[in-house]
């Protein structure tokens, strides 16, 4: 995923609010809550109990809504409304309180005239859920008119006490400006009409929003409905059966709970990661506030201890629960929030970490993911060209390993989505979903999503096998190079000693019959000059048997690694203690390479280390054949291009081995291998 | 005697020089089968033997001995090879005990000397190559016993180590055999070592001495 891609997909999917919005979002929470509270401690009256319980509710769903995606349409609107039920409730109870308070027919104005307002902003809120946008032009006039209505009808209001609720309830309007008569007699019906008319047109909207809407916009709203139909007809019910309002008005709170509800369900504007810490932020101040009761409160009364005593051990129990609690909590509001289904974040990010694993578990990985993403029963994850594709991972259970062309993969209910990546098909999806329901727009999109992840995975897979791939075909290619190498520098011992080394000993024999017959013949100075021959012919046969033992030692071959390295360190300036647990042969080219390793570390304690001694370690365990050399030198060896260690490195590194050497300045050298040997 | 080498150019060149110091040389032999059936038909004192031949060029020269060994005890066994080796050393010392040599090819170039050790081996006696026994008697050690002997009783080990019998060690360094016999005694105690005076045991003994 290009980063620019991540970053908008992040923000989309979960930004923090700041925290200048959090403090606005606490306040105007308090606010309303304040109101409320205080409004609530007045009195009950049963005729304002709608105003409250639409304050709480409006505030609530639209803070929450503000607080995860400030300006957004619906939250202003139902803050708004919340902050606006939240003052007429306060009026009215101040209003209502007996005995009166001072200016309670102020505040009872205050809560009656902006009515019609509240109910006309109310029904635009309605029209606009979800999305915040109107319908369609002709539906923004019609919310426009019945805006203007209401404020005409909101207006009157004001000036006279035409609503029922003067009338009704022992309230007094704080003044008298005259034709209170004759507006009552116009505004009145009018009022009603309207009334009646706004519930009407929410309706109607609303209706005509479902009959438009698509299938992922149906099931978000098929909650709010309900919430609006069951007001509306005990609103109408009502006014018909009982002459009241009232129960329409008590059940009016069902309509922004419902939009909440929808909200969090649906994951409408993407916010619900912020209520799921929510969630777990209110379960954790649950228990520290409960736990803490109970200890001090529920102890206390049982035990005679003092309270630092109490408060210590309270603490103590809170702060062991809480990271169990937390977890436990979380999973709680994962369940709440989520359901079954990751979020198309939390499936993208589960598939991000995923990459991160790089063998086959990332494929199982990928699977897992779409499944849980998704809510499929069974994924497959096919790998392959269009003409033929093998199945890979799969998920819950393991891959069958038949091969088919794309065309024939899955059967009819499954879902098949060829990957492509760089324009080309590089494998398929393909989902068995519990439900045949075909996808939701936002499902089709996160699966497509998921895909376009599926060709990268897919992808690096195949970049990952084919590295892999090259790499065993470079250390085969090694290997046989040292083999090669190995078995040329064999042949040419052999070569030396059946043709050159026997021809030499040949020749000196000849020479020493010649020093015989020199010297019964009595010629001094004739014995004298092939004797020196046959002497110099001894050191050239000497210099090549060595030249012959460095290039191969027969022994090596003939007689295996123990017998050679005991040779070698025979010949050792520097004593060394050996040490082979060897119980039969080894291959050639281990043998070989344990044997040139003893060799250049000897030359190099010998050389360059001023080593008093050296250990020889040759071992052979389950297979593997541990090799070092440690000697008691001045340290400070160094592996340099082109030197006898750096050759050795090499011809490790083809038969894949390390070669570790560990020389501390005046610590002396370690030089060590592990060859596999099967 | 009989020769038995691959290199028809050394074998042949051999078998005329060994004519001319006085050997009869009953018959020459490429391998090691043939070398047996040919000590098997001919009964020789004496056998010289490469040790690398075919088929494999590995130790076939001390096989083709041990087989000799088993049919005819009685014959000297010297074994050439291009390279010394002392696990070759302490096999033939372990296999043997009588009438066994170990030198270097380059050694025939020396021919009085050869046709010496040639005879000794012939005569039941144990022959190793000295720059063998040297290099292992050379060799430092970290806490080397060989610094409890005298220059003289280090001398005498070398010789010893190469076979040389109590007698052999008097002729050798020119002194009497009941001055030997103080030195290899005394060698013996020093070195902690079994003084079994049958010559193959003592070079064994030495030679393990001098390699661990």
């Amino acid at each position: 995923m290009c980063p620019a891609l991540a970053a908008a997909r992040e923000a989309r999917y979960d930004d923090a609010p700041s925290l200048a919005r959090e403090a606005a979002v606490g306040c105007l929470g308090l606010l309303v809550l304040g109101l409320v509270g205080y409004g609530a401690t007045l009195g009950f009256h049963v005729g304002n109990l709608h105003n409250g319980l639409l304050a709480v509710s409006f505030a609530g769903v639209g803070l929450y809504v503000l607080r995860a995606r400030p300006g957004h349409r619906i939250g202003q609107l139902f803050v708004g409304l919340g902050v606006a039920s939240a003052v007429m409730y306060f009026g009215r109870q101040y209003g209502l309180h007996t005995p009166s308070l001072p200016g309670s027919e102020w505040l009872a104005w205050l809560s009656i005239w902006p009515v019609p307002l509240s109910m006309a902003v109310a029904g635009v809120g309605v029209m606009v859920f979800p999305t915040g946008q109107h319908l369609s032009q002709r539906w923004r006039v019609v919310a426009y008119a019945m805006v203007g209505l209401a404020m005409l009808i909101a207006l009157a209001s004001a000036l006279w006490p035409i609503e029922d609720d003067w009338a009704r309830a022992d309230l007094t309007f704080p003044f008298r400006t005259g034709g209170e008569n004759t507006a009552q007699s116009i505004v009145a019906p009018l009022m009603a009409v309207s009334y009646a008319g706004f519930q009407v047109l929410w309706a109607a909207a609303v209706v005509t929003r479902l009959r438009r809407a698509g299938r992922d916009e149906v099931r978000q709203l098929r909650w709010f409905v309900s919430a609006v139909a069951v007001p509306t007809l005990l609103l109408v019910g009502g006014a018909i059966a009982w002459q009241t309002p009232l129960p329409g008005l008590l059940t009016l709170w069902l309509i922004p709970v419902a939009a909440g509800v929808a909200i969090v369900r649906y994951r409408l504007y993407d916010i619900d990661p912020v209520i799921n810490k929510t969630l777990v932020i209110g379960a954790m101040v649950l228990l520290i506030f409960v736990g803490y009761v109970a200890v001090v409160v529920g102890v206390g009364a049982l035990l005679p201890l003092s309270d630092g005593v109490l408060a210590l051990a309270a603490t103590t129990a809170v702060a062991v629960a809480f990271e169990p609690v937390r977890r436990r909590a979380q999973r709680l509001a994962d369940r709440l929030v989520y359901g079954a289904r990751a979020t198309p974040y939390e499936t993208l990010s589960r598939l991000s970490a995923q990459l991160n694993h790089s063998d086959d578990s990332l494929l199982d990985g990928l699977a897992a993911t779409i499944a849980g993403g998704l809510r499929a029963s069974d994924v497959v994850v096919w790998v392959g060209e269009t003409d033929w594709m093998r199945a890979v991972s799969a998920w819950p259970s393991a891959p069958s390993d038949a091969g088919r062309p794309l065309a024939e993969l899955g059967d009819g209910r499954d879902l098949v989505r060829p990957v492509r990546y760089d324009g080309r098909v590089r494998g398929a999806l393909v989902l068995r979903r519990a439900s045949r329901d075909p996808l939701a727009p936002a499902e089709e999109q996160l699966l497509a999503d998921l895909v376009a992840q599926a060709g990268l995975v897919i992808d690096h897979r195949a970049r990952l096998e084919q590295v892999a791939r090259q790499a065993t075909e470079l250390q085969a290619a090694a290997r046989r190079i040292v083999t090669a190498q190995d078995s040329a520098r064999r042949r040419l011992e052999r070569d030396l000693h059946d043709g050159a080394q026997q021809r030499l000993v040949t020749l000196g024999l000849e020479l020493g019959a010649l020093v015989e017959r020199a010297r019964a013949a009595g010629s001094v100075d004739l014995v004298q000059r092939v004797e020196e021959s046959r002497r110099q012919l001894l050191d050239a046969t000497a210099e090549l048997r060595e030249i012959a033992r460095g290039v191969h030692p027969a022994a090596l071959t003939q007689d295996g690694l123990e017998a050679a390295l005991a040779n070698m360190t025979d010949r050792s300036p520097v004593p060394v203690r050996l040490q082979v647990t060897l119980d039969r042969r080894l291959p050639a080219e281990i043998e070989a390479t344990a044997y040139f390793l003893v060799s250049e570390a000897l030359t190099n304690s010998a050389r360059h280390a001023q080593a008093e001694s050296v250990d020889v370690t040759v071992t052979l365990d389950s297979g593997r054949l541990m090799v070092a050399v440690t000697d008691d030198g001045i340290g400070g060896a160094q592996s340099e291009p082109g030197g006898g260690l750096q050759g050795l490195a090499d011809r490790l590194s083809a038969l894949g081995a390390p070669l570790d050497l560990v020389s501390p300045p005046g610590s002396g050298t370690t030089v060590r291998t592990v060859l596999a040997c099967e | 005697m009989i020769l038995a080498d691959d290199a028809v150019l050394l074998r042949e060149g051999l078998t005329r020089i060994l004519a001319d110091s006085g050997f009869d040389v009953l018959g020459q032999a490429g391998d090691g089968t043939a070398l047996v059936d040919l000590v098997r038909d001919s009964a020789p004192d004496v056998a010289i033997i490469d040790l690398r031949m075919p088929p494999d060029f590995g130790s076939e020269g001390i096989d083709a001995a041990t087989r000799i060994r088993a049919i005819a005890p009685q014959v000297g066994l010297m074994l050439l090879s291009q390279h010394l080796e002392v696990h070759h050393a302490l096999r033939l010392m372990t296999e043997f005990d009588r009438g066994v040599g170990y030198l270097l090819k380059d050694r025939v170039s020396d021919l009085a000397a050869f046709v010496a050790d040639v005879r000794r081996v012939a005569g039941g006696d144990v022959v190793l190559d000295s720059e063998l026994v040297h290099r292992l008697v050379a060799r430092r050690r970290q806490q080397d016993p060989l610094d409890r002997l005298s220059e003289r009783e280090r001398e005498v080990l070398a010789l010893m180590a190469q076979g040389l019998t109590n007698a052999g060690l008097s002729a050798e360094l020119h002194v009497s055999l009941k001055t030997v016999e103080g030195h290899v005694h005394s060698i013996f105690t020093k070195l902690d070592l079994d003084a079994d005076q049958r010559s193959h045991r003592r070079v064994l003994a030495v030679l393990r001495f001098l390699r661990s």
